[in-house]
C-alpha cells in the first residue's frame, strides 16, 4: 500500500549507523587532535564583542528577496489564523523581522502581542494580563455597547488571577467570531519559556476562543516540548517551513561567544542564578561592580580600592576581609575576573555585555 | 497596509532602530492594537458577501473600497470572504457529525454511568440524617468509616492515549449534567506537587460555586451545597487522566473528601488507561480504602474509527471529500503515525482549510448536497467572473472530457453529476463493508481502496477486457481486475462463503443501504426470495467449511450458480458500476482535495531534518550566484553557519574547537585569495571581504556561526570537563 515503506527502515538504519560511524571516528580524531584553545591565537575578549557587530553581513540581497517571497504567503496565514489554527514558522534563519512584518502588515484588524522568548525570562501572568487588555478594547471598540451589556465582565487587571483571564479570553460572545488578539511568539522554544510550565500556560492560552498564535521556533528538537493534548487540542499548530538565513542578532545576545573566556563563558541565566543563591549584601557588591562598568565601558575595569571604599561608604562590608571572601565566591563562579590595569593595578571586571549586564541588573531586583 | 519593513527600508532609522533595540529587550510588548477604521470595513465586507448574488461582478464599480486599488482585488477579496464562510460552514457541519457519532457510540455506556450515579447517590442518602437543618450545619458529619467511602467509576479507556478520551469525558459530563448533577472537572495538572491539594480545591470550587472567592476551602463548598438549589443533587468529579496525577496529593484529596461525603455527595469518575489495579499502584492503601469502585469500559478506537469514517467520508454530506492519496496519508498517519482520533480529525481539518484556501470554487461545494438549491446555483454560477469560470473549466478534470460546454449550466450539471455518483458510490462502499465486518476489515482501509483512481482503471480495462472473451467462469472465480488481496477482493470472496444464516441478514442490511437504487434492490429482493424458499444451492448446506472442494464442486455445476455466488457477482456488479472514485468524475476538484504534500508538510514539521537540510544547502534556497554554482563544494562565499555546519560532518561525535577553527579560517581565507586574484571581475564585488581580514573578524564569524547553531540546537557547548571540544547532536539527516 505504502511505498514509502522500505524508505522509513532504511532512514531509521541509517540514523543510528551514522550515530555509531560518528562515535568511532569521534573517539579515533579525538585522539589525534587533542588540541587546546590556547593554541590558537585568541583576540582579546574585548576586541572579540566589538568585533561581532561589525562583521560583513553576506547574501543581503538574496536574504531580502528570500524573505520578500514569504509575503505571497500572508493571506493564506492569514486564512489559516481566521479559521481557527496557530502558525509555526520553523528552518534556518532568524525569524523575528519576518513574523513582526507579517502582524503589521497582515493583521492590523487585530490587537498583536510580541513576546521575545529568546530572552533569559518572560512573565507569562503579565502577558495574560496584556493580552486580555487588548481583547478588552478590541470588543468594546467594535460593539459599542459591549461594557453595558456584559456587566459580569470587568476591566482585566493584575488583581484578577490568571484562571479568570484565561476563561475571559475563551469566553463565547455572540456573534464575535472573527475577533481575537494575536500572540506572537519570537521563539517559542527559546529559555524563557522552555520550562514545562509555562508551555502549559501558553498552550491554555493558545486554545482560548479569543487568541491565534502565531511562534517560531528554531531549535531542532523543540516538538518535544509539547505532549499530544498541546499539539492537537491546545497549540493546533499548522508549520511552515521558511528559512530565512537572517542573522540571529537578537537572539544571539545573551548567548556566549564560544571563544571568549575558554568557551564556558556566563550567561545572563547562570550568573542569575549564582546571584540569586548569595546574601543580599553579595548581590549589593555585584550591583556596585556592575554598575561602574556600565557606567565606565571604556575602562578596563574596576580597581580594588575603589570598590572597597564604595561598598563601605554603603555599609556593604565592613573590612577588606568580608570584601575579599565576597570576591573570591565571585571569582568562584566566574561571575568576575580580574585583570591588569595599564597603570599597574589590579582591577575587576564582569565577563558580560552590557546588554547582557543591564538585564541582569533589572532581574535581580 | 502599513509600511513594512520588509519591502522598504525603514525611512526614519534612527527613532525606528532604537525603537526595535528596546522591543528586542522587552520580554513582551503589544505591536499595534486593532484599527478600528479597518475592523469596521471588514464587517461591512461580511455583510457584503452574505449577499453575493446581488453583486454581479460586471460592475465593480459600485464597490466602494478607497484603499482596493482594482475591482479584481475586490472580488478576490469576497470570494475570500465566501470561502472562508463556506469553511466554516462546512467544518461546523462535519464536527457536528463527528461529535454525533462519537456521541452515539458512548451513548450506552453514559446511560449506565448515570444509572450507577443516581443508584450510589441514593445509597448515600439513605444513611444519611433527613433533618435539613443538621446536614446544613458547616462541618462534617461523624459516622463510622464504613460509610465514609467515596462512590467512583473507573472508566476504562482502552487506549493510552488519552487526547482521544477527553471529549468523551466532556461529553458524559454534558450527559450527566443534564440529568442534574453537578459536574466539576479536574485534570492531572491540578494535582500537582506545586500547588498541592490547594490546587484541586480552588479549580473545584472555581467550577461549582459562581462567585468564589480565591482561597482553597471545602467549607465554601459546603455552604454552596447547602444552599437549596443546589441541594440533593450528586457533584461529580471528574478526572481524565487520574494516572498522571500525583499520587499522594490525589490520596491527600480523597481522604479530605471522605470525611465528608455525607454531607457533601461526592462522586469520582475517573479515566483509568491501563487496567483495573491502577488505583492501587497510585495511592496508598490509606486512600483506597476511601474509594468504592466500580467498572465501565469504553469502545475502542477502531469502532470510534470505523463509525467516523462512515459518517464523514463515506457518506458524506458537506461538500468536501479527500482524493486517494490524502486518503492513504490520513490512514498511515493514523496507523503509524498517532494512532489518536483526535489527531485524525485534525489532520482532516487541516485538510478541509487547505482546500477552501487552495480552491478558488471551493465554496460551490457546500450546497452540492442540497437537492433544492439548484436555482440558488444557477444564480451562483451565472454570476461567477470570468476568471474564476475559466478556472472550472480548466479545471484537469475538465480538460479530459471534450464535450464539455463553458457555460455555468454545464458546470451545475457537473456539480449535481458529482451529488449523484457520490450516493452510488457510498452505497456500495457500505455493502463492502458489511461483508469485510465479518473478516474485521476496517472501513478506512475498504475507503482507501474504493477511492483510488488507479485500481478503478485497472477495473474498468479488465472488464473490458473479460467482455470481448465472456466468459462466465473467471467472473464467478473472483478472476477480475481486483487488486491482489485486496480489500474489495478479498469482501467479494467473503460473499461467497458465508453460512445461509449470516447472508441472509447480510442481504438485510444491503436492503438498507441501497435504499435509492431500485434495480439493485429488486436483485437483493430476488436474492432474498430464494434464501426464504430454501433453493440456497449445495453450497449452502457445506457452510464453507472446505473452500477448495466447493470450488470443484461448482465447476462441475456447469454454470448453475449459488445464492453466495449470485449475491457476489451482485456485488461485483455494483463494484463495477457504482465504485467510481470522485478523482474520476469532473469537476471534483471543487470539492475533493488532493493537495498531500501540502497537508503533510503543514501537518507534520520536520525541523530536526529541515534545518540541517537548511544549512547544507542553502544555497539552493539563497539562490545565489556566487556559490550555487559549485555545487555542494565549500566556498567562502557560503553562510557562515553554513560553512561550519558542513565542516562539523567530517568529525565524530566531538569536535575539536581548534580544529574546527583552523579548517573554517582556511575555507575563508582560500576564498579571499582567490578573491584577490579576480579582483577584476564584477562578480567579486558581491562580498565585500577585506583581503587583509583581521583574525579578530575571522574569530568574531566563527563565534556567531557556533551561536547560531547552538541556537538551533545542533551542537552542545563545551563542558567544563572538555572545555575544547563541543559535541555534535544530529547524526545523519
Amino acid at each position: 500500500m505504502d511505498p514509502n515503506d522500505g524508505d522509513d527502515d532504511e532512514e531509521e538504519f541509517g540514523l543510528s549507523r551514522n550515530y555509531f560511524l560518528a562515535k568511532e571516528t569521534g573517539s579515533g580524531s579525538g585522539r589525534k587532535s587533542a588540541r587546546k584553545l590556547s593554541d590558537i591565537a585568541l583576540v582579546d575578549e574585548q576586541v572579540l564583542r566589538a568585533a561581532v557587530p561589525e562583521i560583513v553581513p553576506k547574501h543581503e540581497k538574496e536574504i531580502a528577496s528570500l524573505v520578500k517571497s514569504y509575503k505571497d504567503l500572508y493571506s493564506k496565514w492569514l486564512f489559516e489564523l481566521r479559521c481557527g489554527f496557530g502558525l509555526l514558522m520553523y528552518g534556518f534563519g532568524s525569524k523575528k523581522i519576518l513574523l513582526e512584518d507579517f502582524a503589521s502588515s497582515a493583521l492590523t484588524d487585530f490587537g498583536v502581542v510580541v513576546i521575545n522568548g529568546y530572552l533569559p525570562s518572560v512573565n507569562i501572568k503579565q502577558v495574560v494580563i496584556t493580552v486580555a487588555e487588548v481583547l478588552w478594547d478590541q470588543l468594546k471598540a467594535k460593539c459599542k455597547g459591549f461594557t453595558g451589556s456584559k456587566p459580569k465582565i470587568q476591566h482585566p487587571s493584575i488583581s484578577q488571577s490568571t484562571e479568570d483571564l484565561l476563561s475571559f479570553l475563551g469566553g463565547q460572545l455572540p456573534n464575535e467570531n472573527d475577533c481575537f488578539v494575536c500572540v506572537v511568539i519570537h521563539n517559542i522554544d527559546g529559555p524563557a519559556l522552555r520550562d514545562s510550565e509555562s508551555q502549559q500556560y501558553l498552550a491554555r492560552i493558545a486554545c482560548c476562543s479569543h487568541v491565534r498564535m502565531i511562534a517560531s521556533i528554531d531549535h531542532v528538537n523543540a516538538a518535544l516540548l509539547w505532549d499530544k493534548k498541546m499539539v492537537h487540542t491546545q497549540f493546533n499548530w499548522c508549520w511552515y517551513h521558511v528559512p530565512t538565513f537572517a542573522p540571529y542578532k537578537a537572539e544571539g545576545v545573551f548567548l556566549p561567544l564560544i571563544l571568549a573566556s575558554g568557551g564556558n563563558a556566563q550567561t545572563t541565566k547562570t550568573a542569575l542564578v549564582i546571584l540569586q543563591s548569595l546574601t543580599p549584601n553579595a548581590q549589593s557588591v555585584f550591583k556596585i561592580l556592575a554598575e561602574y562598568q556600565l557606567a565606565n565601558e571604556k575602562e578596563e575595569g574596576m580597581p580594588v580600592n575603589t570598590l572597597y571604599t564604595k561598598c563601605r561608604e554603603r555599609f556593604l562590608v565592613s573590612s577588606q576581609v568580608t570584601l575579599n571572601s565576597h570576591l573570591t565566591e565571585f571569582k568562584d563562579h566566574e561571575l568576575v575576573k580580574t585583570r591588569r590595569h595599564s597603570d599597574g593595578q589590579d582591577c575587576l571586571y564582569i565577563p558580560l555585555a552590557s546588554e547582557a549586564l543591564e538585564k541582569l541588573l533589572q532581574e535581580l531586583v | 497596509m502599513l509600511p513594512s519593513p520588509i519591502s522598504d527600508p525603514p525611512t526614519s532609522s534612527a527613532a525606528a532602530a532604537s525603537d526595535d533595540v528596546d522591543n528586542n529587550l522587552q520580554p513582551f510588548f503589544v505591536l499595534h492594537k486593532a484599527l478600528p477604521r479597518k475592523s469596521e470595513r471588514k464587517s461591512s465586507g461580511c455583510g457584503r458577501a452574505r449577499r453575493k448574488i446581488d453583486l454581479p461582478p460586471s460592475s465593480p464599480k459600485s464597490i466602494e473600497k478607497s484603499d482596493v486599488s482594482s475591482p479584481e482585488e475586490a472580488n478576490d477579496r469576497i470570494y475570500e470572504q465566501l470561502r472562508l464562510q463556506a469553511f466554516n460552514r462546512t467544518w461546523s457541519k462535519i464536527d457536528s457529525t463527528i461529535k454525533d457519532v462519537l456521541r452515539q457510540i458512548n451513548l450506552n455506556l453514559f446511560d449506565e454511568v448515570q444509572r450507577w450515579v443516581l443508584e450510589s447517590f441514593s445509597n448515600i442518602k439513605s444513611i444519611r440524617p433527613h433533618k435539613v437543618s443538621e446536614i446544613q450545619r458547616p462541618y462534617p458529619l461523624v459516622t463510622d468509616t464504613i460509610c465514609r467511602k467515596i462512590p467512583t467509576a473507573l472508566i476504562f479507556t482502552k487506549n493510552a492515549e488519552f487526547v482521544d478520551d477527553l471529549l468523551t469525558f466532556q461529553e458524559l459530563g454534558g450527559h450527566l449534567k443534564s440529568s442534574g448533577c453537578h459536574v466539576a472537572y479536574l485534570s492531572s495538572l491540578d494535582f500537582s506537587v506545586k500547588h498541592g491539594i490547594s490546587g484541586c480545591l480552588r479549580s473545584l470550587l472555581r467550577q461549582l460555586v459562581s462567585e468564589a472567592p480565591d482561597m482553597a476551602d471545602i467549607y465554601i463548598l459546603a455552604s454552596w451545597y447547602c444552599e437549596p438549589e443546589n441541594y440533593d443533587n450528586p457533584i461529580l468529579l471528574i478526572i481524565d487522566d487520574m494516572e498522571r496525577c500525583c499520587g499522594a496529593v490525589l490520596a491527600e484529596f480523597i481522604t479530605m473528601l471522605s470525611e465528608w461525603v455525607i454531607k457533601i455527595p461526592i462522586i469520582f469518575i475517573m479515566g483509568v488507561a491501563t487496567t483495573f489495579d491502577a488505583p492501587r499502584r497510585l495511592l496508598l492503601s490509606d486512600a483506597q480504602q476511601h474509594l468504592h469502585p466500580s467498572k465501565f469500559t469504553l469502545g475502542s478506537p477502531c469502532e470510534k474509527m470505523n463509525a467516523l469514517v462512515e459518517s464523514v467520508l463515506v457518506k458524506s454530506c458537506s461538500g468536501f471529500s479527500i482524493g486517494h492519496k490524502v486518503a492513504a496519508f490520513l490512514r498511515n498517519y493514523f496507523l503509524r503515525h498517532d494512532g489518536t482520533i483526535t489527531s485524525f480529525v485534525r489532520a482532516l481539518k487541516l485538510a478541509c482549510i487547505k482546500h477552501f484556501e487552495m480552491e478558488p470554487l471551493s465554496f460551490l461545494g457546500l450546497d452540492i448536497p442540497d437537492e433544492d438549491c439548484e436555482i440558488f446555483q444557477h444564480g451562483q454560477c451565472d454570476s461567477l467572473p470570468d476568471s474564476l469560470r475559466n478556472h472550472a473549466f480548466n479545471l484537469p478534470s475538465c480538460q479530459r472530457e471534450k464535450n464539455l460546454k463553458g457555460t455555468g449550466g454545464s458546470l451545475i450539471h457537473g456539480l449535481t453529476e458529482l451529488r449523484t455518483l457520490q450516493k452510488g458510490w457510498s452505497s456500495a462502499v457500505m455493502c463492502l463493508f458489511e461483508v469485510g465486518k465479518q473478516k474485521n476489515m476496517q472501513l478506512l482501509d475498504i475507503f482507501c481502496e474504493a477511492i483510488d483512481p488507479t485500481l478503478y482503471n485497472l477495473r474498468a480495462s479488465d472488464h473490458n477486457l473479460q467482455l470481448s472473451s465472456l466468459t462466465g467462469r473467471s467472473l464467478i472465480e473472483g478472476k477480475s481486475g481486483f487488486a491482489k488481496g485486496g480489500f474489495i477482493a478479498q469482501a467479494i470472496q467473503q460473499v461467497r462463503e458465508l453460512p445461509a444464516a449470516s447472508l441472509s441478514h447480510l442481504l438485510n442490511i444491503w436492503v438498507v443501504h441501497i435504499e435509492e437504487m431500485n434495480e439493485i434492490q429488486d436483485r437483493v429482493r430476488e436474492l432474498q426470495s430464494i434464501i426464504s424458499s430454501g433453493g440456497g444451492g449445495p453450497v449452502l448446506k457445506e457452510k464453507c467449511t472446505d473452500i477448495h472442494k466447493r470450488s470443484i464442486s461448482l465447476s462441475a455445476g456447469k454454470g448453475t450458480l449459488s445464492v453466495n455466488d449470485k449475491a457476489a457477482m451482485l456485488l461485483e456488479g455494483m463494484v463495477r458500476k457504482f465504485l467510481m472514485p470522485i478523482e474520476c468524475v469532473p469537476f471534483h476538484e471543487i470539492v475533493c482535495f488532493k493537495h498531500v504534500d501540502v497537508l503533510q508538510s503543514a501537518l507534520i514539521g520536520d525541523p530536526r531534518r529541515t534545518i540541517q537540510v537548511d544549512l547544507l544547502k542553502s544555497p539552493t534556497y539563497l539562490q545565489c550566484r556566487c556559490c550555487s554554482r559549485r555545487g555542494n563544494v565549500l566556498s567562502s562565499s557560503m553562510h557562515d553557519t553554513s560553512i561550519i555546519y558542513s565542516l562539523a560532518q567530517e568529525y565524530g561525535d566531538i569536535i575539536n574547537l581548534p580544529d574546527w577553527y583552523q579548517s573554517f579560517k582556511a575555507t575563508v581565507s582560500a576564498g579571499t585569495k582567490t578573491k584577490r586574484k579576480l579582483q577584476h571581475s564584477p562578480a567579486s564585488k558581491k562580498v565585500k571581504a577585506t583581503p587583509s581580514e583581521s583574525e579578530a573578524t575571522i574569530q568574531a564569524r566563527f563565534c556567531r556561526a557556533v551561536t547560531e547553531l547552538q541556537i538551533t540546537g545542533l551542537i552542545r557547548m563545551p563542558s567544563k570537563r572538555r572545555p575544547d571540544f563541543v559535541q555534535r547532536v544530529a547524526f545523519g539527516l
